[in-house]
């Protein structure tokens, strides 16, 4: 019943993503020193989330259909960030990871307020407090 | 919450190597003196498992530095040579403190984002609590 609200599922993939994108970013700065590493980073959450809502209309009615989980799955991807080399051929700039590290923290900060307000409301419209 | 465990492996990976170095510079560091001794460098490499990387790091093979050794002066050391001089180590100082700011650097790099992890996973675990 709640999964379908669309601000709890909103909530739910924000938060998801930032936890993604910070695996993506501890790795780059785990292999700061690794010589030839190419950083990485995630598409941000507002293009990938719209992909995902555009994929939500198609019904999927037979065996044979496309199902719309498999297009929603490939919305956040990997790709490499077109930072300068240093000599050993490797481009993780710690400074770079540390804003993205902050811009995670504040996403899945901002998800999870979201979630627990947006629960506190649903309390008060059943009357509990 | 599985990714915040990946995480926190990739990051303890991280804080692994660096303290490897740490371990490689501070050996030359005390050998500087040590006749004959090559400085040691530490490589990293991606970790593989299974032929896939797992995002995680650890500290390569050793590598010796092939630089030649500095002639030292001394003719009443016990290895010098017909004219006086013997070979030292090629280890710099200068060298190994930068590269010892370096890996302090990056040590807490990675354990800024291991907190930052713990951090996220606990108020995620917050939610459940009310």
């Amino acid at each position: 019943m709640f999964g379908k609200l669309e601000i709890f599922n909103m909530a739910q993939n924000m938060a998801t993503h930032a936890a993604g994108r910070h695996t993506v970013v501890s790795q780059n700065i785990a292999n700061a020193d690794t010589p030839g590493y190419r950083a990485q980073d995630v598409a941000s959450f507002a293009s990938t989330y719209s992909s995902n809502n555009s994929a939500q209309p198609i019904r999927a009615t037979r065996a044979g259909h496309l199902s719309p989980q498999s297009a929603a799955a490939s919305g956040a991807r990997t790709f490499e960030s077109s930072d300068p080399n240093s000599p050993n051929g490797n481009s993780v700039s710690l400074e770079l990871e540390m804003v993205k590290a902050s811009e995670i923290r504040q996403q899945h900060e901002l998800a999870l307020s979201i979630y627990s307000s947006s629960l506190g409301i649903l309390r008060a419209s059943l009357g509990r407090s | 919450m599985g990714n915040f465990l990946t995480t926190l492996a990739i990051s303890a990976s991280g804080m692994k190597a660096q303290a490897g170095r740490i371990r490689h510079l501070s050996e030359n560091i005390a050998n500087a003196d040590t006749p004959g001794y090559h400085r040691k460098s530490t490589t990293f490499e991606a970790d593989m498992l299974r032929g896939r990387e797992t995002g995680m790091v650890r500290a390569g093979p050793v590598n010796l530095d092939q630089r030649t050794l500095t002639r030292i002066y001394e003719p009443g050391h016990p290895l010098a040579d017909d004219s006086g001089h013997y070979d030292g180590s090629n280890v710099d100082l200068v060298v190994e403190i930068a590269d010892a700011r370096e890996a302090q650097r990056s040590y807490e790099a990675n354990l800024k984002m291991f907190d930052q992890a713990r951090q996220m996973s606990q108020s995620l675990l917050e939610i459940l609590r009310r």
